[in-house]
């Protein structure tokens, strides 16, 4: 019932901001996904050379896993996306973790090496539009103006 | 029958210390507590009298043994800025000090008088205070403070004198205010051990606490209104309860409950564990920078409000020890004290160590009539004000004064209403005569004198109609009122109080061990982790510092059962940082992309115009 009156509550503009940079980052993903496989030569040739080397992994296995590691990054992706479409608490905060870990990740960067800005411009988007009080609430973080968060 | 025939009450005529009995509190102390009421007698006895001069030296005018009542109230000339004071317990050499704590030991496991914290003070509060209480209790190694080994000696002490003298003493006073008959009961303990035997804030030697209970007469009797309980952080209003407010007050046969804090001895209506925080003094531009700091934290981004600088403390006011007076374990040795008692007025000395606390919290208080710098104490020569009385007349006089006024009003509404037309109709006269003088050159200085008449009638009558309307509502609300003391109607018990003192509920914490734990050990953690940083990865110790500390706010939230906040906070903290770095790299973009969006705004907001 209350799950119902949920769904059927306008979505707010946050939250459609935030479902299409997830969908973008997905594809961004996706295309990480396959980069190192192309440029491996894998869809051509197969997987023709050996992953380890005494005992180090070769230039192929890194490549290959890479592209496992953005794998289950994009599905993870897809998975929150369709949660935080159907407004379910957990991918709200699975989204806020992650998006704390990215910028902590992109403020290392800041200050010892080189920083994507672009990746620092939408995580504080994200941030920012999964803090506002109507997205909070329609996620059932906050249930009431001023309330305590819990 | 209503509450209030329920009160007790006692002739007008009843003699003063009848008074006292009739209504003196029940003290309910908390398991663990080693302290209780006794009499200033025996205890100056027990204690040393020093002065402290102005230059820092210290001075024994009377030794232990030799001090009596007698002899402490002698007149003795000092310097201005003399502090004299006693000293219960002497200075204890390490090996004195060692025995002391050994038989404190053996004395708690001879009587099983333990005390349990249950959930401790730390687990209440979040890292930041936590951090900064470890800064204050630092801060003891610079301010002066009571040594550790003298709450152990003082305890000792006590236990003979107890064994010799079992008996517990309240001071009772009389005192007649503005038609209030005011009881105050003053109890005397030799040793306040909050910091060393409860983790409180302070411990010093001796301790004066006050309850009072405040009468009216109606009819011949004395009947109790109100009581009042000196307590932390509260004032005025704040401190005062109606006798009939039984949600808020316990009563044993008529007298009402006190329960006291374990080692701070402050009083409670409610038996329950208080939090009382400490606010630490700040240089204003660091506390204008916090609220700022909040401001945009809880207005704009909507996180709760941070103040790192109050550290949590908890008074523990359990009632499940020790119980003085009707109904109680042990009963009261009352004895009677007035302004000219003289251990009372003239000895204005502390009446413990002077610790030379410059923040005061170590140092031992000085008497009922005094504060420690010797000024008169505003409890004693003040006691309406002191629990906001003092606007509040005893409820016989509050109907009659209220017709008053509200006749006085009446009155005054009668006399404006021939008032106002007498003026206004003067008000149109001047405005026609000067009509008549224009177009008249000549009459220019009439004018202008006229025109000066007529302004400033012009106000007064103003005045007059803007004092006859507010008077108009002021009756309505006095008439209400006037309505409802007639029909015996009661404001709420608690209108009066802006901060209502309420024992804090422990059940929100899920892990209640490892809160304990956690909390008992996070600084440390933190502290081997910087260490960690700093010899292995010195290079990225700022960044290790960062993950780290997230690290350990991330714990902290998932025990105190507060996760999804804790993330959300930490996030937009992030993200606050980002902003920023980003506006200062690109704030050129950043404005080109304001106009931008202020010209598209703007131009579809016109062209709307004009369709």
């Amino acid at each position: 019932m209350e799950k119902n009156s949920r769904q059927r509550r306008k979505r707010p503009l946050a939250v459609t901001i935030v479902a299409w940079t997830i969908l973008v980052m997905f594809f961004v993903r996706l295309y990480q996904v396959f980069e190192p496989l192309v440029l491996e030569g894998v869809f051509e040739h197969g997987m023709t050379e050996p992953l380890f080397e005494g005992g180090w992994l070769t230039s192929f296995g890194f490549a290959l896993l890479t592209s496992a590691v953005y794998a289950v990054l994009s599905l993870t992706g897809i998975i929150v996306l369709i949660g935080f479409l159907r407004m379910k608490k957990w991918s709200w905060v699975v989204l806020m973790v992650w998006t704390g870990i990215s910028l902590t990740i992109t403020l290392f960067d800041y200050f010892y090496s080189e920083t994507n800005y672009i990746i620092m411009a939408s995580d504080t988007i994200v941030a920012l539009a999964l803090n506002q009080a109507d997205v909070q609430r329609i996620f059932g973080i906050r249930t009431d103006p001023g309330e305590r968060l819990d | 029958m209503n509450a209030l025939t329920e009160r007790p009450t006692l002739p007008a005529s009843s003699s003063d210390f009848d008074l006292l009995r009739r209504f003196e509190p029940v003290l309910r102390f908390t398991k663990g507590e080693q302290f209780y009421p006794m009499d200033v007698e025996t205890y100056v006895r027990e204690s040393s009298l020093w002065s402290h001069s102005p230059g820092g030296r210290d001075d024994l005018l009377v030794r232990q043994g030799d001090l009596d009542l007698g002899k402490l109230v002698e007149p003795r000339n000092a310097a201005f800025g003399t502090v004299h004071y006693l000293r219960f317990i002497e200075p204890l050499s390490l090996s004195e000090a060692a025995r002391a704590l050994t038989d404190q030991a053996r004395l708690r496991s001879k009587l099983k008088n333990y005390f349990h914290a249950g959930l401790g003070r730390l687990a209440r509060g979040g890292i930041l205070p936590r951090l900064v209480d470890a800064l204050f209790s630092a801060s003891f190694l610079l301010r002066g403070r009571v040594p550790a080994a003298s709450a152990a000696a003082a305890e000792l002490a006590y236990f003979r004198i107890r064994r010799r003298t079992d008996s517990y003493t309240y001071y009772g006073r009389v005192t007649r205010q503005n038609g209030w008959v005011v009881l105050q009961y003053w109890f005397f303990y030799c040793y306040n051990s909050w910091r060393s035997g409860f983790n409180g804030v302070n411990d010093h030697e001796s301790d004066w606490e006050v309850a009072s209970v405040y009468l009216y007469e109606e009819n011949g009797q004395l009947i109790p209104e109100w009581l009042a309980y000196a307590s932390h952080d509260f004032k005025g209003d704040d401190l005062r309860r109606r006798w009939d407010d039984e949600d808020e007050i316990d009563f044993v046969d008529g007298h009402p409950v006190v329960y006291v804090g374990a080692g701070s001895h402050a009083s409670y209506f409610r038996k329950g564990e208080y939090m009382a925080e400490v606010n630490l003094n700040l240089p204003d531009w660091i506390r204008r920078a916090l609220n700022a700091w909040n401001k945009l934290w809880t207005e704009t981004l909507g996180q709760q409000a941070v103040d790192p600088f109050r550290i949590p403390f908890v008074d523990y006011a359990r009632g499940d020890g020790l119980s003085i007076g009707s109904g109680g374990t042990e009963s009261w040795t009352p004895i009677q004290i007035t302004e000219s008692t003289p251990w009372v007025s003239q000895y204005r000395g502390l009446w413990g160590l002077f610790a030379r606390d410059p923040i005061s919290g170590e140092n031992a208080p000085a008497g009922p009539m005094y504060n420690r710098d010797s000024s008169p104490r505003g409890t004693w020569y003040d006691p309406l004000g002191f629990a906001g009385l003092d606007k509040v007349p005893p409820p016989p006089e509050a109907l009659t004064l209220l017709e008053k006024n509200c006749k006085e009003i009446t009155v005054r509404q009668e006399k404006l209403k021939t008032l106002i037309p007498e003026k206004a109709g003067q008000l149109q006269s001047l405005g026609m005569k000067l009509k008549g003088m224009e177009g008249n050159p000549h009459l220019a200085k009439q004018y202008a004198s006229l025109k000066k008449q007529k302004d400033s009638l012009v106000g007064e009558v103003r005045s007059l109609r803007l004092e006859h309307f507010e008077n108009t509502a002021l009756l309505q609300g006095l008439t209400g009122r006037l309505v409802r003391m007639k029909q015996g109607i009661q404001d709420d018990p608690r209108a009066h109080i802006d901060h209502l003192a309420v024992p804090v509920k422990t059940a929100r914490m899920r892990f209640h061990h490892a809160t304990q734990t956690w909390a008992a050990i996070s600084q440390s953690v933190l502290l081997f982790g910087i260490v960690a940083l700093m010899v292995l990865t010195p290079k990225y110790l700022i960044a290790g510092l960062l993950i780290l500390t997230i690290l350990i706010v991330a714990v902290e939230s998932i025990l105190r059962g507060a996760f999804v906040q804790t993330v959300g906070s930490i996030t937009v903290f992030l993200a606050m940082v980002s902003a920023l770095i980003l506006l200062i790299h690109f704030w050129y973009w950043i404005l080109i992309g304001v106009l931008l969006v202020t010209a598209f705004f703007l131009m579809a907001q016109r062209l709307r115009e004009i369709e």
